[in-house]
């Protein structure tokens, strides 16, 4: 489906935001996801399903300093 | 106006006379005088904040020049601890405030007694495991907890506040990780001081009482590839271990006998016991080569290769080498067990 991820417009062969993790290779990481302007809670990622035209937000938090 | 060093910053209403006396009246603990600390620091004192309260594990290095702003060649000569090389410079730079300069690294057995007595901490650490455990402390001291980040030319800070805001813990697990660090993929000192000052402001509106204005957003930026987002913090998570279920994972854990400083080739070993660092530079000297003593630290250059650096709070840097059991060897060799 087609997505907007982080300013980008692509289309992607996912169903839920873990399928999107999964395809940046993003497991284990420091991310954060917003869709649509809200907040997707890590353990619901698995779940949360996606539908066409969604605007996702990747944060991935910065550790150094 | 009879004394006008903030005179620029009574004039910025939101601040004021009012503002300006409450600042007199905090303080602040900036955990990690490294780059980000180096800047929180700078603005704290300058601002006026009543108590500066610096707490680092490590000392300076030259390589710490290209971004850590209160830091020069000297101290890097001289192997001076960041807290107490920050410290000399700040009460240059304001002599009526306090500044406390505390040569630690912050674990979950003293975290507690660092914060005492704190109206926020701000963040100037360099990994998450620390980040973790001032998370974990300040929401159970209720205070709020600045987090600030930078690598490469990515920043990013948020202010988390006890009973108003998610914490650290809502957001990301304190399972990730991943290898970026400043040591690894390297740091431009601009996204440092961006990030920081981002810090600063929300420190500054929270001490001087503007909720009002109080960012609600984790922003996020690069400054190379000419990025900027801001997201929403939105609820806490229902069953956040740390601001809702209140366990606080961080501070039930027992602090780590050795941790590696993540990219540095350096492993620190926490020690059971203090160090006399006279006694230990007699010791030293006849099989290690460079041994050199300041009234902080002893430095000394093993025939192996790596470097024992001993502070008197117990801890020993072992530098040049990333593997724990190589480095423990070492300290049972120099150290004893
Ligand atoms: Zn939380």
């Amino acid at each position: 489906m087609e997505l907007t991820i982080n300013g980008i417009t692509q289309q992607l062969e996912v169903r839920t935001v873990g399928d999107v993790i999964a395809h940046f290779g993003l497991e284990g990481k420091p991310v954060v996801v917003e869709a649509d302007g809200e907040i997707v809670d890590r353990e619901r990622w698995g779940e949360a399903e996606l539908r066409q035209g969604m605007k996702l937000e990747l944060v991935h938090f910065v550790g150094g300093g | 106006m009879e004394d006008d060093r903030y005179s620029r910053q009574r004039l910025f209403a939101p601040i004021g006379d009012a503002g300006q006396a409450k600042l007199a009246d905090s303080a602040v603990c900036i955990v990690g005088m490294g780059a980000l600390g180096t800047v929180l620091a700078s603005h704290m004192v300058r601002a006026g904040v009543g108590l500066v309260r610096l707490v680092d594990r490590d000392y300076v290095e030259r390589s710490n020049l290209q971004r850590q702003m209160l830091y020069d060649e000297e101290d890097a000569a001289g192997g001076y601890p960041k807290a107490i090389a920050a410290e000399r410079k700040l009460r240059r730079v304001n002599s009526e405030i306090r500044l406390e300069a505390i040569v630690a690294d912050a674990t979950s057995a003293n975290v507690e007694s660092l914060l005492e007595g704190m109206d926020l901490a701000l963040d100037g650490t360099d990994n998450f495991q620390t980040r973790f455990l001032l998370n974990d402390a300040c929401f159970r001291q209720g205070i709020p907890f600045v987090y600030g980040g930078a690598v490469s030319s990515r920043g990013m800070s948020a202010i988390f506040v006890p009973g108003v805001t998610p914490c650290l813990r809502c957001l990301i697990s304190s399972g990730d990780s991943d290898g970026e660090t400043c040591d690894t993929i390297g740091v431009i000192a601009p996204v440092v001081d961006i990030a920081a000052s981002y810090q600063a402001v929300e420190a500054l509106k929270y001490l001087v009482g503007d909720a009002e204005h109080r960012r609600e957003a984790l922003v996020s930026f690069d400054v190379w590839g000419n990025q900027h987002f801001e997201m929403k913090l939105g609820a806490p998570r229902k069953d956040c271990p740390c601001c809702q279920r209140k366990e606080y994972p961080a501070l039930q854990a027992a602090p780590d006998e050795a941790i590696s400083l993540c990219g540095r080739g350096t492993v620190q070993i926490a020690g059971s016991r203090p160090l006399d660092l006279e006694r230990w530079r007699e010791r030293l000297a006849p099989v290690a080569a460079g041994v050199k003593l300041n009234a902080y630290l002893l430095r000394a250059e093993l025939p192996e290769g790596e470097r024992l650096v001993l502070f008197p709070d117990g801890r020993v840097l072992v530098q040049g080498t990333d593997d724990f059991v190589r480095a423990k060897t070492l300290y049972a060799r120099y150290i004893g067990s």
